[in-house]
Order: C-alpha cells, then sequence, then structure tokens
C-alpha cells in the first residue's frame, strides 16, 4: 500500500500533468485478506490488492472526472488529460463550489500494524474454533472472517495535501440446525484483529440457534420490543443519509417542516437521544479527512476533503445539526460539515437483562435484515427480524417466536424509545453498522410473519 | 503489498490495455499477447502443483453523464447541474486449486512477473485453507474452447461524443421542467464495457466484451403547505446493447409524459388497503421475479453457502421436481442467451458456453441456477454456466442469469388483464423491495399506482405497496399478456457474497394478473 511519500509522490505528478487551474485528486490503495465458510467447510478465500485514483478537473466552472488504477506516468498524464477534455465539453456547473484551501487534518490515526498484516493462518484457529462449536452441537456453521487495510491521500493543485491509514477486521458467523428450522447469528467487528474472539461468537451464535428452536406464530401489531446492539444499530445508520439540510429544505426528508424550512433546533427526541459521528472513537479506524476514498459514508459527497470531526446530530433529543455540503453550506450562510459517518448512539447504561427485565410483554430481537426505505418523508423502512425473536412477559424471556416484517421509522422509534443499553460496536448484515446500545422502543410496529428461518 | 519494483514495471499499463483489448476486424481468436500472459499464469499454477487454475485479465470502461434541474437557494432561479465521468479499472484475478481448496488472489499490475507472483499468493491462501477443507472440490467437466465473443452492437457509446448525449439529456431535463409544478428534474445516460479475458488449465481461451447501456429522466415535486414530495421515474429497459439503443429510449418523448404524471401522483388520493388484485406491468414485476424466483432458485442458497449473507432458499433440494411454486401459467427460464438482456455474454467466468434453462415449468420448480463446482451436489454432470465475478479482483460465483416469465397466449392484450378486475391496481415501474432470507415473505412499492374498479383504469392512487408470500403470489397468477407484451427490465446492482458483489441481470415478462394480494397504505 501507499506510503505518504510514495502518495505525495504520485499525487505531485498527476497535479503536474494538470493544465487547468483547479484539479482535486484522491487516490487509495487497499488490501483486504478473507476466508469464508458454509455447511462447516471453508469455501471461498482470497487476498487482493487494489488502488485507484480520482482526478478531477475544472475551468470556469466546467468540470470533467475520471478514475484510474494505473499509477505510472502516461496513464496519469492521459487521465489529467481525459478529465481536461471532459471538461471542456462540459456545460459549467453553477453548483461548483472554489477548491479547498490548504486544510490542517488532525492527528487521526487507529491503524494496526497486525491487522494490516494478517493472513489466513491468523483467521483460521477462530473458524475452526466456530466449525468445532457447531459439529459438537450437531449444527451447521457459516460465516466469514475479512481484515483490510487501507492508505488514502487527497491533494489539489492549492497546495492542500492529507494523507491517512485505517485497518478494519470483522467475523460473523450464522449457525443452523441440520433441518433448517433453527438459525442464530452473531459478530465482531474490531480495529484490532487480535480481539476477535471465534469462541465467543461462536457461543453466542450457537445459544441463539439451540433457543430459538419451534418458534410461536404471533399475531402481527404493535408491540415493546427490546432491540439489541444490532438491531438498534441496522435501523438507527439509515438515518445518517436523511440528516442532509438540502432534502429538508426542499421538502423531502423527515427533517423538513410543514410549510417550509426544517426541524433543526426542535427536539423531537426524548432527552437521553444523542446521536454523533465520531471518527476519532478507539472502537472505529478513520482517515483524517472526509471522502477521498475510506470505509463508510466517507466516500465522495459534498463534504469531501474537509478535516474530519466530531459532529453531534441529535444532542439531548434536540436536533442539533443538519448536513451541509459545501455549496448548500455557502448558500445558507452555514459551515460545512462531513457527511455523517462514524455513527454513535449513546446509551443509558442498562445491561440487556435489565432492559428485558422492564418489559411486562414484548419481543426480543436479534438483528434486522433487507431493510428499504418506503418514505424518505418520514424514514418509514420496511425489513425483517432475523436469527432469533423471542417473547418476553412479564421481564423473562419465555418463547421463542417466528420472524415479523416490520414497516417502522427510526425516527419514530427513537422517539418511542424508552431506555438504552450501553453501547458496542455492531454491523449486522448491511451497511456499515455503528456504535449503539440495546433499546427498549414501545409500539414497534410488525406487519406480518415470515416463514423464513 | 506493491513492490516498489512491481510498481515501476507497468509503467505502461494503459497503453498495454487498450493493445490487448484492441479488436481487428474479423478476428475470431483471442489476442496472441492476452494468450501469452495466460499462459504464465498457468504455467506457474502447474509449477506450483495446483489442480486447477484459471485467469481473469480485464479492462473495465463506464462513461456517466447526467444533468439535474433544480431551484437554486434563495433565488428561486433554475440551475442545470451536471456531471461527467470517464473512468475506466484494468486488472486481473487468478484461482487455483491446491489440496482440493480454492485459493483466489487479484493485482491490477498485469505484467508476466506480477501475475506469477499472484499465482503463488492464490497458491498460499489454498494451502492454508486446505487445514479446514473437509472434501476436496469437484469441478464438473467443459468443453474446451478457443473463441472471441462480443455483444451484438452497431454504435460503441466511447466513440459517440460526449456532445451528442449532453445534448440529449439536456434536452430531456428541460422537457420534465416545462411544467411549473415540477420542483427538480434530472436525466442520464451511462455506459458500461468489461473486455475480458479467461484462460484455464483446462484449455480454454477466451476474449469477450460486455456492453451495458443505461439512461433515465426523474422528475420530482414538492407541495410545502401540504408537506408532500412525490417523484416520477421513466426508466428504459437496461441493455446490453451499444449506442444505438440510445435513440430507441425516446428519452424526451417519455419526459413529457413523466411531467404529467409526476403532478398527478403528488395529488393522487392514497391507496384504500385490503386484499386487490393486482395488474403489473414488466417495469414492475421484473423486480419481483428477480426476488421471489431468481434468488429463491440459486443453488449456492439451497444448499447454505449464503447462510451467513443473502440468505438460504425455500426451495431445497429435495423440492426440485416437485414443488408447485405457482399456477400452470407460470414458465421460467434461467437463459444467459436472451437479446440484450443484461447478464447475457458468451461464456461464464468458469469458462461455460452461455445457455438457456427451464426453472419452472407449468408452476412446478425443475432446475437451480448451478456452477462447475456446485453441479455434482446435486447429482448434474455440466454447470448451467451461473459463473461470474463483478470485478478483476472478485471471487467468481454462482451469479443469476436472465431469468425470465414466458409471455402468455398469442393476442391476449393489457386491456383483458383489466377488464377483468373488479377492485385492483395497476403498477408501473419499481419502488421500494425487501424479502426475507429464505424469500418467502415479500413487500414490493412501485413508481406510480393506478386504480383499477370495475374492470376499466382510473386515476393514479398513492403510498401503495403488497405484501405476499412468494408460493401464494405465483399462485395467484391467472393471466398474462401476450408474446407483443414481453419486455426485460432489470438492475446492473444485484448484491450478493460476502465480500458482497454485484451483479447485472434482466428479468423480461409481459404484463400480468395476481388475484386478491394484500395491498397495504405505506406513510
Amino acid at each position: 500500500m501507499l506510503t505518504r511519500e510514495q502518495a505525495q509522490k504520485i499525487t505531485e505528478k498527476a497535479l503536474s500533468f494538470s493544465t487547468f487551474p483547479e484539479c482535486d485528486i484522491s487516490v487509495n490503495s487497499s488490501e483486504r485478506a478473507f476466508i469464508r465458510f458454509a455447511l462447516n467447510d471453508v469455501t471461498t478465500s482470497g487476498f487482493t490488492v487494489e488502488q485507484s485514483m480520482s482526478i478531477s478537473s475544472v475551468r470556469d466552472g466546467q468540470s470533467g472526472s475520471t478514475h484510474v488504477d494505473e499509477f505510472d506516468d502516461d496513464s496519469l498524464r492521459e487521465a489529467v488529460k481525459r478529465t481536461e477534455s471532459l471538461a471542456m465539453i462540459a456545460p459549467p456547473n453553477p453548483e461548483r463550489v472554489p477548491p479547498l484551501e490548504k486544510q490542517k487534518y488532525p492527528e487521526l490515526e487507529n491503524y494496526a500494524a497486525s491487522t494490516a498484516s494478517a493472513r489466513n493462518q491468523a483467521m483460521i484457529p477462530h473458524i475452526r474454533a466456530i466449525m468445532d462449536g457447531a459439529k459438537a452441537n450437531n449444527l451447521m456453521a457459516a460465516g466469514f472472517f475479512e481484515r483490510s487495510a487501507e492508505t488514502a491521500a487527497i491533494a489539489n493543485k492549492q497546495g492542500n495535501f492529507g494523507y491517512g491509514r485505517a485497518t478494519d477486521a470483522g467475523l460473523s458467523a450464522t449457525i443452523r440446525n441440520a433441518a433448517g428450522t433453527s438459525s442464530g447469528w452473531a459478530s465482531q467487528p474490531a480495529v484490532l484483529i487480535e480481539s476477535i474472539d471465534g469462541a465467543a461468537v461462536a457461543k453466542t451464535a450457537i445459544d441463539k440457534c439451540l433457543r430459538w428452536k419451534e418458534p410461536k406464530r404471533l399475531d402481527p401489531g404493535k408491540y415493546t420490543v427490546v432491540l439489541e446492539p444490532t438491531a438498534t444499530g441496522d435501523l438507527v445508520q439509515m438515518m445518517g443519509f436523511g440528516m442532509q439540510a438540502r432534502g429538508a429544505e426542499e421538502g423531502r426528508s423527515f427533517l423538513s417542516k410543514k410549510g417550509g424550512g426544517t426541524l433543526a433546533g426542535e427536539k423531537l427526541f426524548p432527552e437521553f437521544i444523542t446521536l454523533r459521528s465520531d471518527p476519532f472513537n478507539k472502537l472505529y479506524s478513520s482517515l483524517p479527512f472526509a471522502g477521498g476514498g475510506g470505509f463508510g459514508f466517507g466516500g465522495g459527497g459534498g463534504g469531501g476533503g474537509l478535516p474530519a470531526e466530531r459532529m453531534t446530530w441529535i444532542e439531548n433529543g434536540v436536533v442539533k445539526n443538519l448536513v451541509y455540503d459545501r455549496y448548500f453550506a455557502a448558500k445558507a450562510g452555514k459551515q460545512p460539515t462531513p457527511f455523517p459517518n462514524r455513527l454513535v448512539l449513546e446509551g443509558g447504561g442498562k445491561s440487556l437483562a435489565e432492559l428485558i427485565a422492564g418489559v411486562d410483554r414484548g419481543l426480543l430481537v436479534t438483528r434486522f435484515w433487507y431493510i428499504r426505505v418506503v418514505n424518505p418523508q418520514t424514514m418509514q423502512v420496511t425489513g425483517l427480524t432475523r436469527d432469533g425473536v423471542f417473547l418476553i412477559e412479564q421481564g423473562k424471556v419465555t418463547a421463542p417466536v417466528m420472524n415479523f416484517r416490520f414497516n417502522q421509522s427510526p425516527v419514530e422509534m427513537l422517539k418511542n424509545t424508552v431506555a438504552m443499553g450501553t453501547p458496542v460496536r455492531v454491523r449486522g448484515g448491511e451497511g456499515q453498522g455503528m456504535i449503539a446500545p440495546a433499546i427498549m422502543v414501545k409500539d414497534f410496529s410488525f406487519t406480518s410473519i415470515s416463514d423464513a428461518v | 503489498m506493491l513492490t516498489r519494483r512491481a510498481f515501476m514495471q507497468s509503467s505502461t499499463a494503459a497503453a498495454l490495455a487498450t493493445r490487448l483489448f484492441a479488436a481487428p476486424d474479423g478476428s475470431t481468436k483471442p489476442n496472441p499477447e492476452l494468450e501469452k500472459l495466460g499462459a504464465a499464469a498457468l504455467r506457474e499454477g502447474k509449477k506450483l502443483k495446483a489442480s486447477y487454475t484459471d485467469i481473469r485479465i480485464i479492462r473495465y470502461r463506464q462513461q456517466f453523464l447526467t444533468v439535474r434541474l433544480n431551484p437554486e437557494r434563495g433565488t428561486g432561479k433554475t440551475l442545470e447541474v451536471p456531471v461527467v465521468s470517464d473512468g475506466g479499472s484494468f486488472g486481473f484475478g487468478v484461482r487455483v486449486i491446491v489440496d482440493g481448496a480454492w485459493g483466489f488472489s487479484a493485482s491490477p499490475l498485469v505484467t508476466q512477473e506480477e501475475i506469477a507472483r499472484m499465482i503463488g499468493e492464490a497458491v498460499a491462501v489454498a494451502r492454508a485453507n486446505a487445514a479446514i477443507r473437509s472434501k476436496p472440490l469437484e469441478l464438473a467437466p467443459v468443453p474446451v474452447y478457443r473463441e472471441r465473443w462480443q455483444t451484438p452492437h452497431e454504435r460503441d457509446p466511447f466513440a459517440v461524443p460526449l456532445e451528442e448525449k449532453l445534448e440529449l439529456i439536456r434536452k430531456a431535463a428541460a422537457e420534465v421542467k416545462k411544467e411549473k409544478g415540477v420542483f427538480s428534474a434530472n436525466c442520464n445516460l451511462s455506459f458500461r464495457s468489461e473486455d475480458k479475458y479467461f484462460a484455464s488449465s483446462v484449455g480454454s481461451s477466451i476474449q469477450q466484451l460486455n456492453l451495458q447501456t443505461y439512461g433515465g429522466v426523474n422528475a420530482t415535486a414538492t407541495d410545502f403547505k401540504r408537506g408532500l414530495s412525490k417523484s416520477r421515474r421513466y426508466q428504459p429497459q437496461q441493455v446490453t446493447a451499444g449506442y444505438e439503443y440510445v435513440p430507441l429510449m425516446n428519452l424526451v418523448e417519455n419526459a413529457e409524459r413523466i411531467r404529467t404524471e409526476v403532478i398527478e401522483h403528488l395529488n393522487a388520493p392514497p391507496v384504500t388497503p385490503g386484499k386487490k388484485d393486482l395488474v403489473l406491468m414488466p417495469s414492475h414485476l421484473w423486480l419481483t421475479i428477480h426476488e421471489s424466483i431468481g434468488h429463491s432458485t440459486e443453488l449456492d442458497r439451497a444448499l447454505g453457502y449464503e447462510a451467513n449473507f443473502a440468505g438460504t432458499s425455500f426451495l431445497t433440494t429435495d423440492k426440485m421436481g416437485a414443488l408447485r411454486v405457482g399456477s400452470d401459467l407460470m414458465n421460467i427460464w434461467g437463459d444467459r442467451t436472451t437479446d440484450r438482456g443484461l447478464a447475457t455474454t458468451g461464456f461464464d467466468d468458469d469458462g461455460v458456453k452461455a445457455t438457456k434453462f427451464p426453472i419452472i415449468e407449468k408452476g412446478i420448480f425443475k432446475h437451480y441456477q448451478t456452477i462447475r463446482d456446485q453441479a455434482h451436489l446435486i447429482g448434474e454432470h455440466e454447470s448451467r454456466g451461473c459463473c461470474y465475478a463483478d470485478n478483476w479482483s472478485s471471487v467468481p460465483f454462482q451469479r443469476m442469469p436472465n431469468v425470465w416469465l414466458e409471455p402468455g397466449k398469442s393476442g391476449t392484450n393489457i386491456d383483458d388483464l383489466i377488464s377483468g378486475v373488479e377492485d385492483g391496481i395497476l403498477i408501473d415501474g419499481d419502488g421500494s423491495f425487501s424479502i426475507d432470507q429464505q424469500r418467502y415473505n415479500f413487500q414490493f412499492g412501485g413508481d406510480a399506482f393506478w386504480e383499477i374498479k370495475h374492470g376499466k383504469k382510473q386515476g393514479m392512487v398513492s403510498r401503495v405497496a403488497y405484501q405476499s408470500r412468494t408460493t401464494d403470489f405465483w399462485q395467484s397468477l391467472d393471466l398474462i399478456a401476450g408474446p407483443s407484451y414481453w419486455q426485460q427490465w432489470g438492475a446492473p446492482n444485484d448484491g450478493k457474497g460476502e465480500p458482497e458483489q454485484i451483479n447485472s441481470v434482466s428479468h423480461g415478462c409481459s404484463p400480468a394478473r395476481f388475484r386478491q394480494v394484500n395491498v397495504i397504505q405505506t406513510d
């Protein structure tokens, strides 16, 4: 992967070919090693190296972009030339913002050399622990272990330059019985690969599978639910996309005010709801700038190249900030913000057992699946429960329950939240995940039953 | 890690890609330079005792053009915001089987030395994995091919001047914005080419060019007083074809239509929920076919290989040849040879020739989608050619072919479908979609909805979604329009696998009618 010096040299080289007043470059190189397993056996596995550069040239408001993954002089020269040719043809972009002046990027690096160098030998003992645990219980294991490392740099003709490195790893496992009538799941994302514990992942997933047997058929309807942290994260991460000021002002989002304007500054949620972006949280490995590559929601977007910063979107129930890209911020007289990334939903410190104990009749949900936006104006989403739903009666988990489809807005869900647990880093089946606590929510809307296991 | 040396060696990568994939007129065999690079991979695999080796060397090109028209904040003046992007990618991926286990590696540096190095990496991966592999892999036999194939096309979209493309999308977007009630409009065109060379230790050497062409027009209308915002989209069929397809999209003519329909959508009353008959247009039904039938008949899902991510399938192997999925009218094909289908190609990423096979016959589930390392698991002796990787850096695995529904009888028209409906909804275009991990319970929205009352199409309604169970839904199919109505829509972004990969796939059908489906009113 590219070192700071290599990145500097390559971006300088590319910029040297530019004949336009503006040229923006972001370069990314990454490595990943992964093993996929199923039916208590390894299936696919690989080691890949990738690199790419995005180049954008602008003159008189006319802009052209390209991306290449060849960094030799000829390829870079040709790529810069291509962006300039495209720009000369493109109509001027009235929403173009001036190039970023030299930025001061924070000292932000949580890069684990052990994760970056790990290969299959480091992953296999954990996978073996999961397979052995499954076999000992006559169950079938499937899962995925991946580690990745990336370096990224941004540069422009105005002399701005930023460089960062990030690593990440994750292990997830699904345990099913041979008859296919029961399923359990667990996952552990981590920056440090040595903190991943295959035996612990196996134990949780196997326990879920063994307990979720012959589920009861309950009627759909509104239930009090206790969402495990992954289930909370599955839904709350969707809100990041809806925080944009432009969508709110243009009447397309849950933060649009009827009659015009936005709901910024209004108290929509209970006191204890606080949602932030925190690229400095040690559970994440982040780049020092937004956009220009990177894991998560940071790639591209209107905040590209801005220094990474902590942002509070909802504070003590009040909508504190909206997302302003550089163009819209200038128009609205606001400070531009990075895109909501590295989300953290603060918690209330209760244990999962305490949350369950507080429910008279409700459901405990492991995670959600196939979540799609139905109406961006209310943030209503639909999806299904997966890998373990249980009935809670008088503060105790009493029986497994068949999966449900839900139609529910995470915004309404946070409004109806009554208690919260301790936040942990989670990553479900979709999206990048976040840091989220288990939560207890009233009136969660399930609309039909699913036969799926 | 890219070494400094390897880095310097690739000093003419762009020129190399152009030279390797240039197609001299009338050539029917792969480029000799590509064959030389392929041979280097096979030689190294043999040296390192791989029982199977293959290589894919790929160059992608993508061009994306869009124009958005929206009011400027503060002044309300209409701004025209263009995006013009043209990029590419070039690299290779290698697969080996060593000690009965797969190994894979990939790199963007296309040189003989790097190919040999990455074969070594793939062998190391396979050796490590063999320690936890319980039974060796088995590949179904495949004939040896030495061929060149390309998407049939008349006009290379990358050779068409940008000015011509921009003029068209600016005109279409402007056409939408002529209606004062339209808040914003956009129009886009995009093109993707995949130049791919495949060589395997079986002896095959195959060069292909796959070309995709996409377009679309969108309109958004907003009523700030009522706090409502609705959209309407014209989505032309997504195709494997060249630029000759673009005029057939009729972007400007359809822009005129959707600017009226978006206003109607904004003012449409919400649907009254309940059991209703549905008349589903091909622009909508493709996605229901995709999710409920396309994915449930993938063998890797049925066997449990996708259990940790996309899920398994209600169509377990004991149901093959036995389970009634739908009514007698339901005949579904898996097909990588369909004219202009997004998954249409010459050969798959196992080097298997594209084919067509029945998936459902008269409502009964008959066959799975398979690849070489799966066929024997269900007692079959050949692959059905469904192997694909979405990048040179991705591992090939089982992906969906075009999966299409046979049309109804000749002469059956859309009015026949509507006239038989007392209380129903006609749905055009796709909207939100969600289905469970075994493909039973689904919910689909749409892009636009019209009420049908007493056998007649009425005005538009809004906030519609339907929920059903795959087998209940397909058994309620009672009429399909004839062959002249058959059209295919699809998507370039079907997700599956870990690390997740996307796939492009089309699903042809004629408008079809489904009885007494549960319609809900969404927010």
